[in-house]
């Protein structure tokens, strides 16, 4: 029942710089491949090329063993069928007349009514969920349900492969994991082969069994998620510096690109301490990060996330052992970074009697006359687990002369206003 | 809903209301005139030949109707459902709802060979075949060959530079019938009278030519109305569909050139009956080819058949070309429509 997709040697070529370049490639039957790749990288002509609306220049084609340029539209259009990126549809064709237009290959000229055609119709409109709608005029659909029927019309050709174009470019973030979980069932109950261009990385490692990534015409990386969603191939790619990591709920590759910064070329800013840990700081971190500021993060544990982007950052940062606490050894090293600030950040973070040393760190800073800055932390959060402790620390750094920030700009308007001495300079 | 449910009910009362209509105007047609008769004659004179009692039968009267008044009615009914169907042809094909036989230069050229038949002083028939009819067509078929070939990039022809092509070259041929006309001199008459569009003279004969072009057109386009509608979602998703867009493309452009070149061979160039009337239709029931294209036909016969009524009674005995009246009733419709346009987006035009 299934297919294979050979892609043999594919060029496509208009003048001088090749569009799609000697690509090779082979699909055995019943995979999910996402086709990944920047803009112009060849995702859309490929496909192009595959549904046979575009003409290679040189190469072949070849599903289970046969060129596509042997076989009549007809014949391919009952093999494969096709979801174009967008599809606009201002007339009033009902949504039951335009999937039925699916069953077009299969119909005889001079024949009443194709036999399985109403049956056909109701099972591709059933499994993509748009029974419903069957009444309805397209144009009055909303893009997410335009897609569907467009889908239920590529169903209704019964085709052993289907290509999509950009599928979820024009659709919100519910219906595109609608979108992709149809998809994906579709291939586990039917078999069919999705090959689908696809922007988002993360949906692409989520959704798919296999990747290629396309550049320039040619193949990148080709594989799982795991091989081609790797910092390598995306920078090659796409140009940027990407921080892979695992989503936190699905375990599914998630990317994550460096940002640049965007503070004043070559006007140094001092640097800042940020005491780590817990989920709070990051955004802080980013702030500070993009407004140019060399930052140093305290004692985390390796599994946190401003460790992770200190990593990422390549930052200087100081590692604690899970579920410890903070050593006299770790508690110098914090100290000796803490040296070279200009200012040192608290960010509204939890505390318990593992980093409950570091406010102590703080208080010497603040003893020996170094800036620091306390958020405070949200009303109603939970956030002292020390019995009392870390608030009462925190209320004698604020008399002490700490200056106490409630939203995260703050932090920008103090650096701002009375500019910090950088230490080491002045 | 409340708009659903009046298409639908449009649906089913369509084709009976225009079939109606289509009798009443050919049976108001028939019976108007210089010699006006009732319906009780009409009836008696056709039923003549079943030999059922119907008595008294005025034999003057009798050559009126048979020869002159109802070979005249099935002209203009098969002329308007030509340019009716051609319309909505070309206008789903190019997905443009400015599309007909004129933009893409068929009616010049047809209309170019006609007039230099005239003037070229043929015998009016060679072989049972009028030779005005004949280079009509030969002018319209030529045309189009023309403007395909200009269009072709490779192996395809896009729709678009298919009409550019199509109204450069329309241009200039109506130039070339300017031109002719122009030097007409003695013809004059006949050629200004037969360019602005007539049915006098209507013939038996006339219309044993014109009718099985027509059915053949109608046959060609009709049988690809689903392809019709697959191509409005754009010729990629048709050809994804299994559509051989380039032989199908072909087809309906002879198909409905074949309707033009009959029309406009028969009665010269008649305009806005093949703009007017399948918008109208798309109106009433959507975009849908398989009932657009019987319904346009239906309505472009009983159209032509009214408009050409007027056209030889309001200054009777004189006659006034029948294309001047379609175009006097059909711009203002025209212009009425354009201002629902809301309602006129069956061709995924961006407002």
């Amino acid at each position: 029942m299934s297919i294979e997709l050979t892609v043999h040697d594919l060029t496509l070529q208009y003048e001088s710089d090749p569009i799609l370049d000697r690509l090779s490639f082979e699909i055995p039957p019943g995979r999910r491949v996402a086709l990944l790749g920047a803009n112009g990288a060849g995702k859309t002509t490929l496909l192009r090329c595959i549904s046979k609306a575009l003409q290679p220049s040189a190469g072949a084609i070849l599903i289970d063993d046969r060129d596509i340029e042997s076989l009549s539209p007809r014949a391919l259009a009952r093999t494969m069928a096709v979801v174009p990126q967008e599809t606009r549809a201002d007339f009033d064709f009902t949504v039951e007349e335009t999937v039925t237009m699916g069953r077009l290959p299969y119909r005889k000229r001079f024949a009443a009514g194709e036999a399985g055609e109403r049956a056909a119709t109701r099972r591709a409109m059933a499994a993509t969920g748009v029974s419903g709608l069957a009444k309805r005029s397209i144009a009055t659909l909303s893009g997410g349900e335009k897609q569907r029927v467009i889908i239920a019309r590529a169903l209704c050709q019964e085709p052993q492969i289907l290509l999509l174009d950009e599928p979820t470019a024009n659709l919100d973030l519910g219906y595109q994991h609608n979108l992709l979980e149809l998809i994906t069932r579709l291939n586990r109950e039917e078999g069919i082969t999705i090959i689908a261009a696809i922007h988002d990385l993360n949906l692409a490692a989520r959704f798919f069994d296999h990747l290629l990534l396309l550049s320039g015409g040619r193949i990148l990386a080709a594989g799982t998620a795991e091989e081609v969603i790797a910092p390598g191939p995306i920078k090659s790619a796409y140009g940027v510096d990407a921080f892979i990591f695992r989503h936190p709920l699905t375990g599914s590759l998630q990317v994550s690109v460096r940002n640049e910064k965007d503070g004043r070329p070559g006007a140094a800013r001092p640097p800042i301490h940020v005491i780590g840990g817990g989920e709070e700081a990051l955004p802080l971190l980013e702030q500070l990060q993009r407004g140019g500021f060399p930052l140093s993060i305290g004692p985390v544990t390796a599994e946190d996330s401003s460790h992770r982007f200190a990593l990422f950052y390549d930052l200087p940062v100081i590692k604690v052992d899970p579920f410890s606490p903070v050593s006299d050894e770790v508690h110098r090293a914090h100290l000796a970074l803490i040296e070279k600030a200009a200012l040192v950040v608290v960010p509204p973070i939890p505390y318990g009697v593992g980093n409950l040393r570091n406010l102590e760190a703080v208080e010497k800073a603040l003893e020996e006359g170094r800036p620091v800055a306390i958020f405070s932390h949200p009303p109603g959060a939970a956030w002292d687990f020390t019995g009392g402790e870390a608030g009462r620390i925190l209320k004698q750094l604020k008399n002490k002369g700490a200056s106490v920030l409630k939203e995260r700009d703050e932090i920008m308007a103090l650096l701002e206003k009375e500019p910090i001495q950088d230490e080491e300079e002045g | 809903m409340r708009q659903k449910k009046r298409q639908i009910n449009f649906k089913v009362l369509l084709y009976p209301a225009l079939l109606l209509v289509l009798i009443g105007a050919a049976a108001v047609a028939v019976s108007v005139g210089a010699v006006p008769f009732t319906l009780r004659e009409i009836g008696a004179i056709l039923l003549s030949p079943l030999g059922l009692p119907c008595g008294e039968i005025d034999p003057v009267k009798k050559d009126i109707l048979l020869q002159l008044r109802l070979p005249r009615v099935i002209l203009a009914g098969a002329v308007g459902a030509a340019l009716a169907t051609s319309g909505a042809a070309f206008q789903g094909l190019f997905r443009n709802p400015m599309a007909d036989s004129y933009v893409i230069g068929v009616s010049s050229g047809a209309a170019l060979g006609a007039v230099a038949a005239m003037l070229a002083g043929l015998p009016p028939a060679w072989g049972g075949m009028g030779m005005v009819p004949l280079f009509a067509f030969a002018g319209g078929a030529a045309t189009l060959i023309l403007v395909y070939r200009m269009a072709r990039v490779g192996g395809e022809v896009p729709v678009m530079p298919l009409l550019l092509a199509g109204i450069a070259v329309s241009a200039f041929l109506s130039a070339l019938v300017s031109l002719l006309t122009y030097f007409s001199d003695e013809k004059l008459h006949q050629v200004v009278f037969w360019i602005m569009g007539g049915l006098s003279g209507a013939t038996w004969a006339k219309v044993k030519m014109m009718v099985p072009y027509t059915l053949l057109g109608f046959a060609a386009v009709y049988f690809y109305s689903r392809e019709l509608n697959a191509l409005l979602f754009g010729e990629e998703t048709a050809h994804h569909l299994g559509i051989d867009i380039e032989k199908v493309k072909k087809i309906l452009l002879l198909g409905s050139s074949l309707l033009v070149a009959a029309a406009v061979s028969t009665s010269g160039v008649i305009g806005f009956v093949g703009l007017v009337v399948p918008h109208f239709i798309r109106l009433l029931i959507g975009p849908d080819h398989r009932h657009l294209l019987p319904a346009s036909a239906l309505l472009g016969a009983a159209l032509l058949t009214v408009t050409d009524t007027l056209g030889r009674t309001v200054i009777a005995p004189r006659e006034l070309p029948v294309g001047i009246i379609t175009a006097i009733l059909g711009a203002p419709l025209f212009l009425y429509l354009l201002r629902k346009r809301k309602k006129l987006r069956y061709f995924n035009l961006s407002e």
